[in-house]
């Protein structure tokens, strides 16, 4: 009997292998709600953010509170959760548009949501495939996002704003629950 | 066939030669399983592991390192394992070891240097006897290939972090181009022919101790200058190396300045001290801040992050002390080549000693 040839992967071994993380209820409608931008500091995340927020304003008269992460490439501690959790109904993040921060997006969006307040992360289409695995790694196969195309870091100040209004309509439908479906939880 | 020794003319029994298609089955097996980062691995089996753990005080279990955004922890068995794996010798074991923690113990390697786009490579240096005793090369061609130490350990290392914590290229590794040789950068200082105390004396230990540093690099650039008898014009010349404006992204950078034994010994003939170097490059590395808005990049010449725009004819100085710029000394006495070494983010410097089985 010859001897085995040895396996030298890693398995997850953190608290951050939740299996299967459930996901927030949604409010049937943004209006009047509380709304948290939970701003990364990449270039033009603050404006892209701020003016998501903006024109959530002007349609649903929400509230805004913001935030910046951190550190833009590992997931917010616990105690800053909390804090989110209590000041916002839902949140918005991003822009990850980069490696560790696109999958930092998907890892609050991930944890926000286990703590019950839905989450619009918002990434550059180029990290599909490292949001993916985050949230998959995270217990949370198939999580859904919004994305814009990339780049965002060199874009001026209106095509931003122009991005950022045509990224609403999908910002909106992650963060309400679609007329007519039951709640999942 | 294979296991059985063979009875030689003489009738003594010689060990069988391997068996090639045994070896190429297993090496295919590894392949298929993603273990590998493109070149062939050594399959690891109970024994050769052994000999491995065998070279440590540590518990197989322990915790060398975590990544809390993959959720991963890297414990010495899977260490040992990984380090078989990239070619190591049982022996390197101790001295991937204390890489590990070297590199681990850096801000810029626990955040999210391994998932970046800038790919970045550990550059690992190595101080003391264990350099001679494991067989290092501390002469030419220290930035590689050739040699089994200096090969071998950093894959471990990469390949510790492809398997250990999951980091897979376009998956949660999102490298733009990444660098040559990410994985395959370890030094051994030139003690020998350098004129200034050994690097890990600046890391916190001793001369004459083995230790390990360990960072996250960029790239690294030559600077070929055999011109001049001047060595304030070869300081001119790495000054204009280290202030190019293409590898700056932030207000500040950090480079580790690899001289060559003729130019660090050029600079100790004029009664240069390692912090003398260092000192003379602070001052004078850098741009205007014209130079910097040609390019697009004027938001780089600010006095530190979010501050404010230094000016037009405002010169922007790049590093912002001695431990932006840590000196080493490498490579053969033959030619006057040193090397700007680009850090991804910062360096602590900190050596860590190469741990001894008691």
């Amino acid at each position: 009997m010859p001897n085995a040839i040895l396996d030298p992967t890693g398995t997850v071994t953190t608290s951050a292998a939740k299996q299967a993380a459930p996901r927030a209820l949604r409010p049937a409608s943004l209006q009047g709600k509380r709304v948290g931008l939970l701003i990364n500091t990449k270039t033009n995340a603050r404006p892209f953010l701020e003016e998501v927020g903006r024109l959530l304003e002007e349609k649903y008269d929400v509230s805004l509170t913001r935030r910046t992460k951190v550190n833009f490439a590992v997931p917010e501690p616990e105690d800053v959760i909390k804090e989110l959790t209590a000041e916002a109904d839902v949140v918005i993040t991003g822009v990850g548009d980069c490696g560790s921060c696109s999958a930092a997006a998907a890892a609050d969006g991930v944890v926000l949501e286990a703590a019950g307040v839905p989450v619009a992360a918002i990434i550059t289409e180029s990290f599909i495939p490292t949001a993916d695995a985050m949230a998959a790694l995270r217990g949370a196969p198939g999580y859904k996002y919004a994305t814009t195309a990339h780049p965002v870091a060199v874009l001026t100040e209106d095509k931003v704003k122009e991005r950022a209004a045509r990224v609403l309509d999908d910002v909106v439908a992650l963060l309400v629950e679609a007329p007519g479906t039951v709640d999942e939880a | 066939m294979t296991a059985a020794g063979t009875e030689g003319a003489a009738g003594d029994v010689v060990a069988a030669a391997p068996d090639p298609d045994e070896a190429q089955r297993a090496i295919e097996y590894c392949y298929e399983q993603g273990w590998s980062d493109g070149l062939p691995l050594v399959p690891v089996s109970k024994p050769l592991l052994d000999a491995f753990l065998a070279t440590t005080d540590k518990d197989p279990e322990e915790i060398i390192g975590s990544l809390e955004q993959v959720g991963r922890d890297v414990n010495v068995y899977l260490a040992a394992i990984n380090a078989a794996m990239a070619g190591c010798k049982p022996e390197y074991f101790p001295v991937v070891l204390a890489a590990f923690e070297a590199l681990m113990g850096e801000r810029a390697a626990r955040g999210g240097g391994f998932q970046s786009t800038s790919g970045p490579s550990p550059l690992i240096v190595v101080n003391g006897p264990v350099r001679k005793e494991l067989g290092f090369n501390t002469a030419g061609g220290a930035f590689g290939p050739g040699f089994r130490p200096n090969a071998t350990i950093p894959r471990a290392i990469g390949l510790l972090v492809r398997n250990g914590f999951g980091i897979h290229p376009h998956v949660l590794e999102q490298a733009t181009q990444g660098l040559p040789g990410r994985w395959q950068v370890c030094i051994a200082e030139n003690e020998e022919e350098s004129p200034w105390e050994p690097f890990a004396e600046n890391g916190g230990v001793a001369g004459g101790v083995s230790a390990v540093s360990a960072t996250l690099t960029r790239t690294m650039e030559f600077v070929d200058n055999r011109h001049t008898p001047n060595h304030e014009d070869v300081l001119r010349d790495l000054q204009d190396t280290i202030g190019r404006i293409g590898s700056l992204i932030f207000p500040l950078t950090s480079v580790a300045l690899v001289l060559c034994p003729e130019h660090a010994q050029m600079f100790a003939a004029a009664g240069m001290s390692k912090a003398d170097v260092q000192n003379w490059l602070i001052e004078r590395s850098g741009r205007t801040g014209a130079e910097f808005k040609s390019m697009g990049k004027a938001e780089v010449a600010r006095k530190g992050f979010r501050g404010e725009y230094e000016g037009d004819d405002a010169f922007h100085q790049v590093l912002a002390g001695p431990t932006s710029i840590p000196v080493i000394v490498a490579g053969a006495k033959n030619a006057a080549i040193s090397m700007v070494v680009r850090i991804f983010g910062e360096w602590s410097g900190t050596a860590v000693p190469v741990g001894e089985k008691k």
